[in-house]
C-alpha cells in the first residue's frame, strides 16, 4: 500500500489578531505562529494508521517555504517515510486549482494507491484543492471523509455529512481522500523521533525540477483574482444583561418574546 | 564536551540503574507523605518495587495513575536513602511520550514548547506583549546587569498572573534596582517537559537555554516562577550564572531598606509554600519575611506548612492532564484549611499555585470573603507608581 499525504503549513490565527498590511492583499503574519493545518494533521495520522495496519510506505508532499521542514520532519516522526517539498514564488497559491495543478504534476510519474489531504486549510478554507487534485490525476475521490477502511483494490470512505448524517461510499483505487478532523487522535512526534527522521529523505523541488510551466500554474493561469482582504465590520454588539438572577431572567425573557424568537 | 544533567543515560543503562531501584529498602515513607494518595490510586513504593521488572514497565506505563503525580517531590524529600521515586513514574512517563500515545493537551502542549518555546501554545512573537507601556530594560549580551530576569511562560502569557512580572518592573524602577528582563528569545526552561518525561525535548531545551543564558553577563538570574528557579537550579550544570527566586532578591532589598510600602494591608494572610520553592529549594523563610514587612498584615501558618506543604496539583505537568479521580482536589482541601483558619488571604509566590488555588477557591464559592493572591500582587498595590 503506497499512501501519499499532502499537507500545507498554516499560520496559527485562533489566538493572534489579524491585521490586513497596507496592499490589502496579504496579512500582518509576523505575530503568528505556524503549523501543520489542522485536518493535514489528520491526515497524516490517518496515512501511518493506514501503512501500520496494511503495511507499505507513505510519502508527504508539501508546498511551502524552508521554515515548514520542522513540520514534515514531525510527519516523518510519526512514520513517514521520506517527503518532497515544493518552493517556488511562481505558483499562484491563492488559487487551489493552481496548487492542485503542481501537486499532480508533483505526483504524475508515481504509482500510489491512497492520497490522503486534509479536507480545508485554515488559512483561505477553500476546501477544494483534494478534490482538485483528483480530477487532475483523473482518479476517484471522496471528501469529508471520518472513516477510512481498505479493502482489496478499493477503499470504503465514510463521508461526514451535515446533520450527523454518514454516506458510505468504496472507490476504487487509486483514490484521493479528504480528511476530515476527529477521523482519529493525532500522535506526538518526540524529539527523538524527529532527530532521527533527519536521516530520511526530503527533496526540495521547484516547477522545473518537476517540468510544469510557470505559466500554466501562475497567476496568468489562474481565473481567481484576489482582489481585497478586510474585517468584516461589527455591525452589533453584544448586549450584558444586568441584575440580580430573577432580573435577568425578566429581561432575558422579555427581549425573546419581544424579537418574536420564542 | 557538555556534561548534561543527572538524568541523562546512555542508551545501555537499564531502569534499574537508571533509577536506582536496587537502592531502594521498601520502606514506605513515599507513598505514606504523597499527597495525591488520598484522591487518586498512586503508590509510588509499589511501582518502585514493580519497576524492577523490566518487562512489566510497559504494563506499568500504561497505568492511569502514572499521570496522578504531581512531582511535589515530597516522596524525595522523605526518602531515607535519598533517591527520587517521583523519577521512576517520570520515567515510565517517557516511554508514553516516546510512543507519541499521550493525550491531545499534553500533546499539544509539548509541541508548542518545540515551535513557539511555551507550552501554553502561544506565538513566540508575543511573548513580550505584557510588557507594552510599561519602562522595562531588556537586556542585552554583553552589557552586565545585576539582576537578569528569567519571566517563565506562564508569567508572560497568561493575564491573571502577568501582574507578578508587571509589578515586579514597578517595583525595580522604584528601589532603583540594577536589572533587566531576556529578550523574546527566552524559551521554556523546560521544568514540565521533564515532568511529563519528553526526555529528548529536556535535554534540548537544557542546552538551548544553557548556551542562551550564558551569552549574558549578570551576578544572577532572577525567576519570577518556583519551577523555573528549580529546574535551573537542578538541571543545568553548565548555567554559569547563579539563580534566585525572586523573594530572595526582595527579601534582600527589604532587609537593605530599600523598599517602602505606602499603606497598609489590614488581613490575615496564611503563606502557601509552593512545593518548587519550599520543599525543592529551601526557600521557606523569603516569602514570609516579604508578608511580615507589609503593615497590617496578620501572618498564619497551615497546619501542613513548610516542608510538610500541602501540593496544589498544578506542578508535574497536572496543567494539561486532568485526573481520573472525582474525590476533592487538594487544592479545595488547601483552600478549606485557609477558610478554617479565618484567613482573608491566601498567597503565594508561583502562577500555578495561584491559578490552581484561585480555581479552587471559586469552585467552592469563596469569592466573596477570600482571595488569592501573587506576593507580587499584594505588593503592587503598596507601592506608589
Amino acid at each position: 500500500m503506497k499512501t501519499i499525504v499532502c499537507i500545507k503549513y498554516v499560520p496559527d490565527t485562533s489566538e493572534a489578531e489579524v491585521k490586513v498590511n497596507p496592499d490589502g492583499k496579504t496579512v500582518d503574519d509576523a505575530k503568528f505562529s505556524f503549523d501543520i493545518n489542522d485536518a493535514d494533521n489528520y491526515a497524516v495520522e490517518e496515512s501511518v494508521l493506514v501503512k501500520e495496519d496494511k503495511g507499505g510506505e507513505v510519502d508527504v508532499l508539501s508546498i511551502g517555504p524552508k521554515q515548514s521542514e520542522v513540520m514534515i520532519r514531525m510527519a516523518m516522526a510519526k512514520g513517514c517515510d521520506r517527503a518532497t517539498r515544493v518552493e517556488d514564488d511562481r505558483i499562484a497559491d491563492h488559487d487551489p486549482l493552481m496548487v492542485a495543478k503542481v501537486l499532480a504534476g508533483a505526483l504524475k510519474d508515481q504509482e500510489f494507491d491512497l492520497i490522503f489531504t486534509g479536507c480545508w486549510a485554515e488559512d483561505d478554507g477553500h476546501m477544494s484543492t483534494g478534490v482538485a487534485l483528483a480530477e487532475y490525476l483523473g482518479i476517484n475521490h471522496a471528501s469529508m471523509v471520518k472513516k477510512v477502511e481498505v479493502l482489496d483494490g478499493k477503499v470504503k470512505a465514510h463521508r461526514e455529512l451535515e446533520g450527523g448524517l454518514m454516506e458510505v461510499v468504496e472507490l476504487e483505487l487509486p483514490a484521493v481522500l479528504t480528511i476530515q478532523t476527529g477521523i482519529n487522535e493525532p500522535r506526538y512526534a518526540p524529539i527523538r523521533g524527529i532527530r532521527q527522521a533527519q536521516k530520511k529523505e526530503l527533496n526540495v523541488v521547484n516547477l522545473d525540477d518537476l517540468g510544469l510551466d510557470p505559466s500554466e500554474v501562475g497567476s496568468e493561469a489562474s481565473l481567481v483574482v484576489l482582489e481585497n482582504l478586510y474585517i468584516p465590520e461589527v455591525e452589533s454588539a453584544a448586549e450584558f444583561i444586568e441584575g440580580e438572577a430573577d432580573e435577568k431572567a425578566e429581561k432575558l425573557a422579555s427581549i425573546l418574546v419581544k424579537g418574536g424568537l420564542v | 564536551m557538555m556534561m548534561r544533567g543527572m538524568i541523562m543515560t546512555t542508551e545501555s543503562q537499564t531502569f534499574t540503574e537508571k533509577y536506582d531501584l536496587l537502592g531502594c529498602i521498601q520502606c514506605g515513607r513515599c507513598t505514606g507523605g504523597c499527597p495525591v494518595t488520598v484522591r487518586a490510586d498512586l503508590n509510588v513504593r509499589q511501582f518502585v518495587d514493580d519497576a524492577y521488572d523490566e518487562e512489566k514497565l510497559d504494563e506499568l506505563a500504561r497505568l492511569a495513575e502514572i499521570w496522578d503525580c504531581t512531582a511535589c517531590h515530597t516522596c524525595a524529600v522523605r526518602c531515607p536513602k535519598g533517591l527520587k521515586p517521583l523519577e521512576v513514574l517520570i520515567g515510565l512517563r517517557s516511554l508514553i511520550v516516546e510512543s507519541g500515545k499521550v493525550e491531545p493537551t499534553v500533546r499539544d502542549a509539548l509541541q508548542s514548547v518545540l515551535l513557539e518555546g511555551n507550552p501554553w501554545e502561544k506565538s513566540r512573537a508575543t511573548r513580550q506583549d505584557w510588557m507594552e507601556g510599561l519602562d522595562v530594560r531588556i537586556a542585552e549580551p554583553g552589557e552586565h546587569v545585576k539582576n537578569l530576569f528569567f519571566v517563565c511562560c506562564t508569567n508572560a502569557y497568561d493575564p491573571r498572573v502577568q501582574v507578578t512580572a508587571k509589578n515586579m518592573i514597578k517595583i525595580l524602577n522604584k528601589a532603583g534596582v540594577d536589572y533587566a528582563f531576556l529578550p523574546e528569545d527566552e524559551s521554556c526552561c523546560g521544568s514540565e517537559v521533564f515532568t511529563i518525561g519528553e526526555e529528548g525535548l529536556f535535554e534540548m531545551i537544557v542546552e538551548d537555554n544553557t548556551e542562551f543564558l550564558n551569552e549574558f553577563s549578570a551576578d544572577r538570574i532572577v525567576t519570577l516562577s518556583p519551577h523555573c528557579f528549580t529546574t535551573y537550579r537542578t538541571h543545568f550544570p553548565d548555567l554559569k550564572l547563579p539563580v534566585i527566586h525572586y523573594t530572595q532578591l526582595l527579601d534582600e532589598l527589604i532587609e537593605e531598606g530599600k523598599l517602602a510600602w505606602t499603606g497598609e494591608l489590614p488581613k490575615k494572610v496564611v503563606y502557601h509554600d509552593p512545593c518548587y520553592l519550599g520543599k525543592q529549594s529551601g526557600v521557606f523563610d523569603e516569602p514570609r519575611r516579604i508578608l511580615k514587612s507589609i503593615p497590617g498584615v496578620e501572618l498564619l501558618e497551615f497546619d501542613r506548612s513548610r516542608e510538610r506543604s500541602l501540593c496544589c496539583e498544578g506542578g508535574g505537568g497536572k496543567m494539561w492532564v486532568e485526573s481520573e479521580s472525582k474525590k476533592e482536589r487538594l487544592a479545595e482541601t488547601r483552600i478549606k484549611d485557609a477558610k478554617v483558619l479565618e484567613a482573608d488571604i491566601v498567597a503565594a509566590a508561583c502562577p500555578f499555585c495561584v491559578l490552581t488555588l484561585e480555581d479552587a477557591m471559586k469552585g467552592l464559592g469563596y469569592e466573596e470573603e477570600m482571595r488569592v493572591a501573587e506576593i507580587m500582587e499584594l505588593l503592587g498595590e503598596l507601592i506608589e507608581d
